[in-house]
This record gives structure tokens, sequence and C-alpha cells, in this order.
């Protein structure tokens, strides 16, 4: 889970510091606001790029040298235009490792635990958005609490609990501790405690309807955009995990990220590094096609996780 | 249902009706939040409670259980060079990773707090690194920081300098570690910013740019100190996660656990290696459990410093939930 | 030196995984049979092309398929195998098991077969007694059949002691430091000449020496028990643990305690390497392929007498579901043919007297056409199967090796002070 969430602040808009008479400084206000936010010059775009450049280099420096050959990492200056090689380099990945297994285990991994998480986090975020129950403040506040624990210090136990369940080696070891976060409930309960009013659940409950009702029809309608950003998040920090998975999956049944360190180790002293990068790129596409699909939602998931309360 | 077969009058069945609306009322509740605090406490709080268990104890991976030994794996580990240089690595990779970040998040968050062109372009090429997983990162740095072959080797090269062994010497490697890091996580955390900084009222400016402050004059005076709330949860949360860090670590020689000597073992790093290679479940349990603590401690620090922060000023800051986003360079 | 046992492990895998390339004799042939479908999984370590044997193999037993896991790098290997020993399920039918860690395993001997139920004693003779005994458990359980072994010879530059005013020539060198005879002091004599006439290092860093001379010794880091450790009152050890920080005093090592020494090797900056048979590709891997004129030869000697570096063995796992065709297999994998036709591609060297005679003509190119296949049988006579203990590689790897680096970097320079910090890790590690 990687989202960010701050606790609650005031809506209310923020107090300008010398508070004048409203009506007059709101139209004085918009006349300025031009100034406040400038055209950016030259420089900024010229620094902007540059920032570009470096954070889409090593991706795409990964692409080129994947589709090229291994003694092009070395040529100064550094190798910018693909060769024709990508293919027969992946090939090799799927030789190397079995990358197609290791797919569809992340899918099948990151796809369960997403939609676990999601579903458990809105049911119980809803409750604390929405209903009153006996206990309902100290419940949240253990909720806030764990968010702090750094579940993978309890790896010890969680593998002998999987030893002992003889799930080593299955897709299950990795799904299930993956199944619940307190990230998650906060998150909707944050979400949800603002976006449906109390009144809506109270006219819902007058007419008849059962809780489970109220919360399908109500409930589940008015939290799809905050699902849909959990999901995003659920789903990509769940596919680029790696030590759990490493310590429970089996090289033959491996998820994307252990198939990679595997590719990454063979060749030992003289490994094929096209073929390597090759793999790395591989491993980057799916996400890379979520960006390109969700990427305005997974920046205005960070930005309003910053800001929103 | 059952009222209705036993053809009761509609009145004690509109009775009943109320009833199960009741006890739905007052139950399902219950029902919506015992998954999660079923499933947590079975995933999230069992195993950190049982790692207490564990670490007074002599226990080996492959053994299992021996004698009670009360606090010894504690006193073990915090007497054991090697937790003391896994510490010392892990804030050195931190420190290097979180400064030259927060300089460069806020001064792009900056860049990006203007009437610019292509917004939503521009917001979403600086979190394109944010999407590949710290594995590929390591994978892809590693040939970037190639001591032999590679874009820096051949730049070395170029201007004459000698090669850098980036796996084999201490600092280095840390440089090498922390720009991993730094790569995935700058554009992430100027994203965070940025959100802090649009969220300053613009009037603000507006009078300060009319008493005549020039534009580094505002961003120094106004912007820094309304953000300060977020920068200092962007300080904390990679603390956090700069605490935990161990994928780009454990795959840089993936061959050892943090290189030949140690150079860049971090504590879970050790703590792995005692669990798994050294198969030593006792002590790596109690390391587990003083990074916990450490964790803990980090935490409550924040908190305090955040408070009297709050304090000080009296704008509207928000509660360290700092923890929640913690997971910068975990993995 | 956990670096040092992934790369014997990776070796060695390619031994597991060679063996089976040779494909025309398979000894064992006969038993078994029947029609029934079987899946035969194995786990090895290393890197080459292990497919075609696989299906070798599987072509003369039509009902075996063989669903094979190569890791790179034996700490991944040791690893994943601890990890599915505790786990008490996940283990492969076959798994290549390291020698540094074969102490380990023995300690929870019941995960894997005694290989003696299912006819290893048969070809007991095939392979050299030590090997064949380091196999077996002290309570005469047959853990694995042996893969290969690492005899130790010594990697030098010609073309650097020739300028040092040194013979060059290989049996000449050999000679020089002693022939048959050559002792570590003699060993420490001519480092210092090198180092006097050159103004250069001797030697990249004492660890691999290190261990070479406690793999000469009868008992190593543990007594033949396997279970008492042999360090602290160990004068032996402790004589030649203070001739090494004498040494290091003295800048016959070049403080490189590492495997990525490609470019210090390249310049010059160390003039001898001790060398296993699985080193030489290490070695090799420095330079450019098909590189000849690096000045690296291959001389028939060590210091000290014979000593073994590495080896792999082959277990089978007791949850395998197929216990006996899984042992079948394993056997076929190590037989001489098999370990032939490995050393032929790769380097790791036979562990059977008849698999040597197989490679006894081979030579070296990158070693100035060493002879290396005789070498390596020379060198593999009158070694000791020393009785590894649960901790050894966690003993080489974070007791000696950390204080050699403190020595070498001059951080620690007497002896005495040295040998105490290396018992307090000792203490600390394993007391």
């Amino acid at each position: 889970m990687t989202a960010t969430v701050t606790t609650p602040r005031s809506s209310k808009p923020p107090k300008s510091p010398s508070a004048p008479d409203r009506r007059i400084v709101d139209a004085e206000r918009r006349a300025k606001r031009k100034r406040a936010y400038e055209r950016p010059g030259v420089l900024t775009y010229a620094l902007l790029i540059a920032f570009f450049v470096g954070s889409a280099f090593p991706l795409w420096w990964s692409f080129v040298i994947g589709s090229r050959q291994s003694s092009d990492t070395n040529l100064v200056p550094p190798a910018v235009l693909p060769g024709p090689n990508f293919l027969s380099n992946a090939a090799k990945v799927f030789d190397t490792v079995p990358f197609l297994q290791a797919l569809l285990n992340s899918i099948v991994i990151s796809g369960a635990i997403t939609i676990s998480v999601v579903f458990f986090s809105t049911l119980a975020g809803y409750a604390f958005a929405k209903l009153r129950f006996r206990g309902r403040t100290g419940m949240l506040l253990a909720v806030i609490a764990t968010m702090a624990i750094p579940t993978q210090l309890g790896i010890i136990p969680l593998f002998m609990l999987m030893a002992e369940w003889q799930w080593i080696g299955t897709l299950q070891a990795v799904i299930v501790p993956g199944m619940v976060t307190a990230f998650g409930v906060f998150f909707m309960r944050q979400y949800l405690v603002d976006v449906i009013p109390d009144e809506l659940i109270e006219a819902a409950r007058m007419d008849g309807a059962s809780m489970w009702g109220t919360f399908r029809h109500v409930a589940l309608p008015a939290a799809r955009p905050a699902m849909a950003v959990l999901a995003l998040f659920t789903f990509m920090a769940a596919w680029t995990d790696y030590l759990w998975p490493m310590l429970v999956l089996s090289p033959r049944n491996p998820s994307v990220q252990t198939a990679l360190a595997a590719l990454s180790a063979s060749g030992g002293q003289n490994p094929d590094n096209a073929m390597v990068l090759a793999g790395a790129v591989l491993s980057v596409i799916p996400l890379l096609i979520l960006f390109f699909v969700a990427g305005k939602q997974l920046v205005a998931g960070i930005m309003q996780g910053a800001v929103k309360g | 249902m059952i009222s209705s077969t036993l053809g009761r009058p509609a009145r004690s069945e509109l009775t009943f009706r109320q009833k199960v609306s009741r006890f739905d009322y007052t139950f399902s509740p219950f029902l919506y939040v015992a998954p999660f605090f079923i499933l947590f406490a079975l995933i999230g709080v069992f195993p950190i409670a049982y790692t207490l268990n564990v670490s007074l104890y002599d226990w080996h991976l492959l053994k299992g259980q021996g004698d009670f030994v009360g606090l010894a794996n504690y006193a073990s580990v915090l007497s054991d060079p090697f937790f003391w240089n896994a510490f010392g690595n892990t804030v050195s990779i931190f420190l290097l990773s979180a400064i030259p970040q927060l300089v460069v998040a806020t001064g792009i968050a900056a860049l990006l707090d203007q009437a610019i062109r292509g917004k939503t372009f521009w917001r979403m090429s600086i979190l394109l690194p944010y999407i590949v997983a710290p594995v590929a990162v390591t994978v892809i740095f590693l040939q970037i920081f190639n001591q032999y072959h590679g874009p820096i080797a051949g730049l070395l090269e170029l201007f004459g300098l000698d090669p850098i062994r980036w796996a084999f010497d201490v600092f280095p490697s840390h440089v090498a570690i922390a720009s991993m890091v730094n790569w995935r996580w700058t554009g992430y955390n100027a994203l965070l910013l940025l959100a802090a900084m649009q969220a300053v009222p613009r009037d603000v400016y507006e009078s300060a740019a009319l008493d005549g402050a020039n534009k580094i004059r505002r961003f120094w005076s106004i912007t820094i100190p309304m953000i300060r709330p977020t920068l200092i949860f962007v300080v904390i949360t990679a603390t956090i996660g700069g605490l935990q860090i161990f994928t780009e670590p454990k795959l840089f020689d993936g061959r050892t656990n943090g290189g030949g000597d140690r150079q860049f073992q971090t504590i879970v790093l050790y703590l792995y290696e005692l669990a798994f290679p050294r198969r030593d479940f006792g002590r790596a349990s109690a390391t587990a459990w003083i990074l916990f603590l450490i964790i803990v401690l980090v935490g409550l620090i924040s908190y305090a410093i955040t408070r009297a922060i709050r304090t000080a000023d009296v704008k509207p800051t928000r509660i360290s939930a700092a923890s929640v986003g913690a997971q910068q360079g975990e993995s | 030196m956990n670096s040092s046992r992934s790369r014997i492990a990776a070796s060695v895998a390619g031994a597991a995984a060679l063996a089976l390339i040779a494909t025309g004799c398979s000894t064992g042939g006969g038993g078994g049979g029947g029609d029934e479908k079987i899946t035969l999984s194995i786990t090895t370590f290393g890197t080459m092309g292990v497919d075609a044997s696989y299906e070798k193999y599987m072509e003369e037993n039509p009902n075996i398929t063989i669903e094979a896991t190569n890791l790179e790098g034996g700490g991944a290997a040791r690893d994943d195998a601890y990890a599915k020993i505790a786990a008490g399920t996940g283990l492969s039918d076959i798994v290549a098991i390291e020698e540094g860690w074969l102490g380990t395993i023995a300690e929870v001997s019941d995960s894997f077969v005694d290989l003696s139920d299912y006819g290893i004693e048969d070809v007991k003779d095939t392979w050299l007694e030590w090997k064949y005994d380091q196999g077996t458990t002290t309570d005469g359980k047959v853990l694995g059949a042996g893969l290969d072994i690492g005899p130790q010879g010594l990697c030098y530059r010609g073309d650097l002691f020739e300028a040092a005013g040194l013979p060059s020539e290989r049996t000449e060198v050999a000679e020089y430091f002693g022939g048959e005879d050559a002792t570590w002091d003699r060993f420490f004599e001519v480092g210092q000449e090198y180092v006097d006439n050159t103004g250069k290092a001797f030697y990249h860093s004492p660890r691999f020496f290190w261990n070479s001379f406690v793999n000469q010794q009868e008992e190593g880091y543990y007594k033949k028990d396997g279970e008492t450790l042999n360090i602290e009152d160990n004068e032996v050890l402790k004589a030649q643990f203070a001739k090494i920080v004498e040494a290091e005093n003295n800048e016959l090592g070049a403080g490189l305690p590492g495997w990525e020494v490609g470019p210090e090797a390249k310049a010059g900056d160390f003039a001898v390497y001790m060398c296993p048979s699985w080193m030489l590709g290490i070695v090799q891997g420095y330079y450019d392929e098909g590189t000849t004129d690096s000045g690296w030869d291959f001389a028939d000697v060590l210091p000290g007498g014979a000593a073994n570096w590495g080896g792999a063995f082959l277990g089978v796992a007791e949850s395998s579901e197929h216990k006996e065709e899984a042992a079948k297999l394993a056997l076929w994998l190590a037989s001489p043919e098999q370990q032939g036709a490995a050393f032929e591609v790769a380097g790791p060297f036979p562990s059977t007297p008849e698999g040597q005679k197989l490679v006894a003509d081979t030579t070296n190119a990158f070693f100035n056409d060493a002879p290396v296949g005789e070498i390596f049988a020379a060198r593999s006579e009158g070694v000791i199967a020393q009785v590894k203990g649960p901790e050894d590689s966690n003993i080489q790897d974070n007791v000696f090796g950390p204080v050699f680096d403190r020595v070498s970097q001059g951080e620690v320079t007497d002896p005495d002070e040295a040998w105490d910090e290396a018992m307090e890790l000792l203490n600390q590690l394993v007391g």
C-alpha cells in the first residue's frame, strides 16, 4: 500500500491574513489570480524537461538495450535508439525463467488481493463512516493505530503459519496475508464520511431498506471513485512486492518480481544483459498499460490523499 | 417468511419485521467490520505478537523451538557489530535518499505550481518511475551502475576518471542504492508537495507580491512555511520506509546479503540473513522487534514535532498519521 | 565467504546440469521401468544447457517427465532449500546440495532419503572415497550422490612472474613453490620476494588462502563429530592466522576481498589466485571471450598439500512421491560419463576417477594451454574428507572474513589482537 492519506483538516476556506470585506476582495482576487499563477518562463520548461528525461531515461534505456545486444551497454554516449532484437531477447526471457507462469501468477495474486482489500475496506469503511455501533470510536482508533504497524516485521511467524498450513509454494501464501489493510479501511472511511449525507442513510432506513440493501444501493455507488483509487494502489503494491513472495513462492512457480530477480542472477559471471533488461521491460509493461489508462487517477489519488480530508 | 407461513395477522408480522430490522440495525455494523478485524488479527497482529514469543527462545529455522532464553537474543543482537553495521548503512542510505529527494521534489513541485502548459502531462511524467517495481529498478540500475560497462562507467572513462566500484566500496554502493530510491520516489513526493502548495491560498501570495516580495522570497517566506506539515509528513514516511529498505540492497548483489563485506547490508537484510541463511529465528525475531521499536520511536518523535509545530503556528495541520503511506523504499 | 559458496554452487550447478548432457552411456539403465507416467522435479544451480540431457533421459525413459528448475547462485539454492525443509513441503524430488551447507542438511537429515536404500552402495566404488564419505552422515546415512569436487591448483600470472624475476614456466613454478612438498611458509617467502622485486601485491585476498588452509586440516572448524567446534584452542589454525596477518602487514595482499576484481586482475594488481576447478571460469570471466594472452597460467601445486574447495551432491527429498525413480535419476546424473561431459563444457571437475579419466587430456587455452584435466586429477590426490559442521559457511563468512578485511585495511596489525577479535565474533555468532 503506497498511497498517502492524512487525517481530516478543516474544510473551511482558509482565511486570508488581512480578511477585509469579502465581496470586494473576491472581485479583486479574481483579477489578481493571473498574477499569482504566473506563466512560467523557458527555464521552468527546461528544468521540467530535464527531470522528465531523468525519469524516463532508465526505462527507455532498458528498452533500448533490451532490443539490441549486451555489449551495447557500454557505448559512449549511451545508446538511445532501439535495435531489432527485442522479440528475440524477450523469447530468451521466457526460455530462462517461467515468465508466462509468473505473469499469470502475479495477475491472480494482485487481482485477488485487490478485490479482497477493496471489498473489505469498503464494507468496514462504510460502517465506520456512517453506521452507529458500540465501540465504533475505539475500533476506529485501533485501525488507525495498526496502520503504523509495518506488517513485514511479522514475516517469521507468518512464514511458520504458512508452513503449518502447508501453503509454502502456493499462491494463497501470498494472497491471504495481503487480504486486508488498515490503510484501506481508513481510506474508505475518510472518503465515505463526507460523500454520503447521513440523511440519505436515514431515509433509506425509513423506507424499510435493510442494512445490506442500504450498503449496496447507497454506499457502493457513492464509494466507487474511492474504490477505484484504492484498487489502483493496492494492485500496484501487490504487483511490485518482493520480500514476501520471495520467501514463500518457489522458483518453479514464481511471481513476476521473483522471476525477474532470478533472471537477473542468471548467467553468473557472464550475464546476458540485453535479455535481463528485456525482462525488466516485460515486467513493467502491465503496470505501464495501467499507467497510460489510469495515470490521471493515480496522480489525482496521490494529490487528493495528501490534501483532502 | 416464517410468519407468513404461520399465517399470523398482519400486525404481528410488522412487529416481527421491526424486530428483524432492529437486529439488522444493531448487528450489521459489527458484521461489516468483523472480516477486517478477524483477518487483520490473523495476518497483522498475531505475527507481530508471536514474533515477541519467538524472540524469547532459541528458535532454529530447521530444528524449531529450543530453550527459553529470556532477553538473550536481544542482548546478542544489540552487541552484534553486524547489527550496528546494518543500522549505520540503513541510516546512511536513508540520508542519501531523503535529503536530495526532498530538495528536488520541492523544486519540481514549485515548478509545477505555476500556470503551466500541459499540466497533466508533466504530472504524469514525473510519476512514471513510481510504477516500476523495486526489483526492476534494481535490475536496471545495476546495469547503469555497472563498474565495467554501462553509461556511468562510460562517462567516467570519457573524462579520464578511474572506474568506481559501485558494488564493492561502501560509500559508492550507498549512493547507487539511494539513487534507485530517489529515482522511484522523487516524483511521487513532488506530487504530494504540489498538492500542499496548491492548497496555499493565492491571496497570501498576492498581498506579498503587492508588498514587493519577489518570487524567490515568496517561495521561502510563504510556500515553505505553509507546506511544512507536508514536508514533515514526507520526511516521516521516508524515514519509516527507509528503515525497512530491503529489495534494492538485496538484489544489488544478489549472491550476498548486502555485499561481500556487508558494505550495504540494511537492517531488514540483516534480519533476513539471520532468519534464513543463518537459520536463527530467535535472533531474527529479536531484530524484528528492535526495528519495530525504532519505528515506533520515530513515529512518536515525529508526532511530537508535528504537535509542537502545530501549537507554534496555529495553521491547520494534519495529524501525523505518518506511517500510513510509509512504505517508501519498502518492498 | 558467501559469494565463494555461491560460486562454488554455481559451478556445481553446472555439474548437476551438465552431468545430464552426457547422453551416450546411461549407467542406470535397467530396473524400475513401469509404464506409469511420472513427473520428477529437480532443482539445481548454475547456468549451462541442461535441457538436452533431460530430454535424453526422458527419451530413454518415456514414462518420466523431468521438471527442472535451475537457480543461479548457490546462496539462492541454499536459502530455498532451507525454507522448503523448514516448511516441510515444496522441495523438489531431487535437490542439488553444495558441500558448504551439506553439514546443515545433515542436521535435519530426515528431510532427505538414505540413498543406500536405493542402491548407491552398489556403485560406491565409482566415487573417490572421500567424496562418498562426505555425502554420508556421521550415523552412516548417504544423503547425496557426489557430482563434482574442487581440487585446487595455483593460478598465476606468468608474465608478471617473469617480470619479477621468478620462474614463469608452470612446472618450474610448481617446483619453485616446493612441488609436492610446497609449504605455506615457502608461499609467503615467494610472495615476499615478488613484493620486494615489484612493489606490487602478490595475492588479492587472504580469505582464499585461509579457506584452503582450513580445508587441508584433518579437522577444520569442527571436530570429526561435526558438532564440536575446533577453533578456539586450535594452535595450528592460530599459527597460520598469525602468518597471514604478518603477510598482510608486509603488503603481500592487495586488499580486495570481493570477487569482482576484473580491472585489478587486468591491471596486474596481484599475481596469484587460488584455483579450484570451478574458479578457472571465474578468472576467465574477467576477460573478453576468446582471450589467450592474459598472462594467466595454471600450476600443479598448492602450498600445504592437497585441498578441496567446493563440490555438490544430489539428494532425494523424503517428501518425494517417487523416491525410487528420483534416486535412479540422481544416480544417473552423478555417473562418471555425465560428470565427464559436464567438465568438458563447464569445468566442474568429476568426483569419480573414471570420469576424471575421460577428461584427462583436456587443456585450457585461456591458461596458456595448461593441461587442466591432468593437473586437477593430480591435485585431487590426497584430499581429506573433512567433516563440515552446521555453521561452517557462517564461520567462514562472518568470523574470519571480516577480521581479515580489517587486517587487510590495516585496521588491526597485531596477530593476537586480530585473533581475539575473531574469537569474539565466533562466540557472538555461534557460541
